[in-house]
């Protein structure tokens, strides 16, 4: 596969991530008013109690062998904004692992953070693409955070992924309670 | 005591394998029989779709006529980096003398000819530069080219694997109206004028001393500031 391939192959996800992120919100803020979101909510929620940590651990893998793929296979430089993104992007992969492989919930509201901070810093590198002024008037020779290496149906950039998978992760990680017919 | 941790061990994985036994109910599969879909229809449509040949890694850089390096000869010392806060060191110093060619092969220099004259710095991957390039190119569109100064415009730290690549292209296609020395591969024009950051402008008086360097966008009054310096040989107030 080439890097435009791959690159495709991600924001697709990336844009699935989305939707899912918007799916999820829908549902379980509109399970108050509507009987039929309610029940679609009890069957999420079911859902989720079984899978939503071993979702977001595949959801860290795929951002984390892209992110991988960007910068080993298509030398894309990280720069500075991007490595603070992997600082919280690759713990969660085992983290995850290991709470979806033990069951452990309890890894919900230290993941979620975690995922929240990357999303942060996500949502300041890609306003610095929208904005490079916002931190300097000059690109620094040495790989500012300011260049825009991919973009995908004109707004997918790799910070926008990213924050796209930390997003998904957030919600899942809010959205995975535990049930009585889930795990402990 | 040992026994009472083995079993505790034991019972511990007897829960964890029971948890797993009652985790597949009907809907299970379901999600991942969803997820694994979704997954291979997006790999399916970028295989089909996403095309091929992007280039990954950086080539000879040269497309018939057309190279993004050439080769730049230096004279004269060159100077210090341009440090991000405080007085310039290159103040009053002698511009190194440049020899080199467009893109196309044409030559270009910066030369101790008595001509005062603006060096500006561009790299395509820059997005500043990609905004401030279009700016200045439409500005000399509607006011004509710079009068008692020449603009000498040098591509520099061109990199096949960054965006916007080739810089060749990105000139021609934003009207960039003057020719642009095309840097070498060791960027030696750039390292030979102490460039810090993009874009990078350098006002050279008649007698070929440096006057001001700068980085950053610059508007258009701006601009006319540096080339003022370089007509002028001082540095107005207010100057960027």
């Amino acid at each position: 596969m080439t890097v435009r391939q791959v690159s495709l192959f991600l924001a697709m996800l990336a844009v699935v991530a989305q939707a899912s992120v918007v799916g999820l919100v829908v549902v379980n803020a509109g399970s108050g008013s509507w009987p039929t979101l309610r029940r679609w909510q009890a069957a999420v929620s079911q859902t989720l109690s079984l899978h939503g940590l071993t979702l977001a651990f595949c959801v860290a893998a795929v951002a984390t062998a892209g992110s991988l793929y960007f910068s080993e296979v298509a030398h894309f430089v990280p720069c500075r904004l991007c490595w603070y993104q992997r600082s919280a992007m690759y713990p969660l992969v085992p983290i995850l692992g290991l709470a979806a492989w033990r069951r452990d919930h309890h890894i919900r509201p230290y993941a979620g953070l975690v995922a929240a901070l990357g999303g942060t810093i996500s949502v300041y590198h890609v306003l610095l693409e929208h904005y490079p002024s916002l931190e300097a008037g000059a690109c620094e020779v040495a790989n500012p955070c300011t260049i825009i290496w991919v973009r995908r149906f004109g707004y997918l950039t790799i910070p926008v992924m990213a924050l796209s998978a930390f997003a998904l992760i957030v919600t899942l990680m809010v959205f995975s309670r535990p049930t009585p017919e889930g795990a402990r | 005591m040992t026994s009472t941790s083995s079993r505790t061990r034991s019972s511990r994985t007897s829960r964890l394998r029971a948890s797993r036994r009652r985790r597949a109910p009907s809907g299970s599969r379901t999600v991942w029989i969803v997820a694994a879909a979704v997954v291979v229809a997006a790999a399916v449509i970028a295989l089909v779709a996403g095309g091929g040949g992007h280039k990954t890694t950086a080539g000879s850089g040269s497309t018939g006529a057309i190279a993004e390096f050439r080769p730049v000869t230096v004279t004269g010392s060159p100077l210090a980096a341009l440090p991000q806060s405080g007085p310039d060191p290159a103040r009053g110093l002698p511009a190194p003398e440049l020899r080199g060619q467009t893109f196309d092969g044409q030559p270009v220099t910066v030369t101790a000819d008595g001509e005062p004259k603006v060096v500006l710095m561009v790299a395509h991957w820059c997005p500043h530069c990609q905004r401030e390039v279009p700016l200045l190119a439409k500005y000399f569109q509607t006011n004509g080219l710079p009068k008692g100064a020449r603009l000498v415009t040098i591509a520099t730290d061109t990199n096949a694997n960054s965006p916007n690549y080739p810089p060749s292209a990105w000139l021609a296609r934003v009207g960039w109206p003057l020719p642009a020395m095309a840097d070498d591969a060791g960027f030696t024009a750039a390292r030979a004028y102490g460039l810090s950051a993009f874009p990078f402008f350098c006002a050279i008086d008649a007698q070929n001393k440096v006057v001001l360097r700068v980085t950053g966008e610059l508007s258009t009054a701006q601009l006319e500031q540096v080339l003022n310096a370089a007509r002028t040989g001082t540095v107005p107030p207010g100057s960027p």
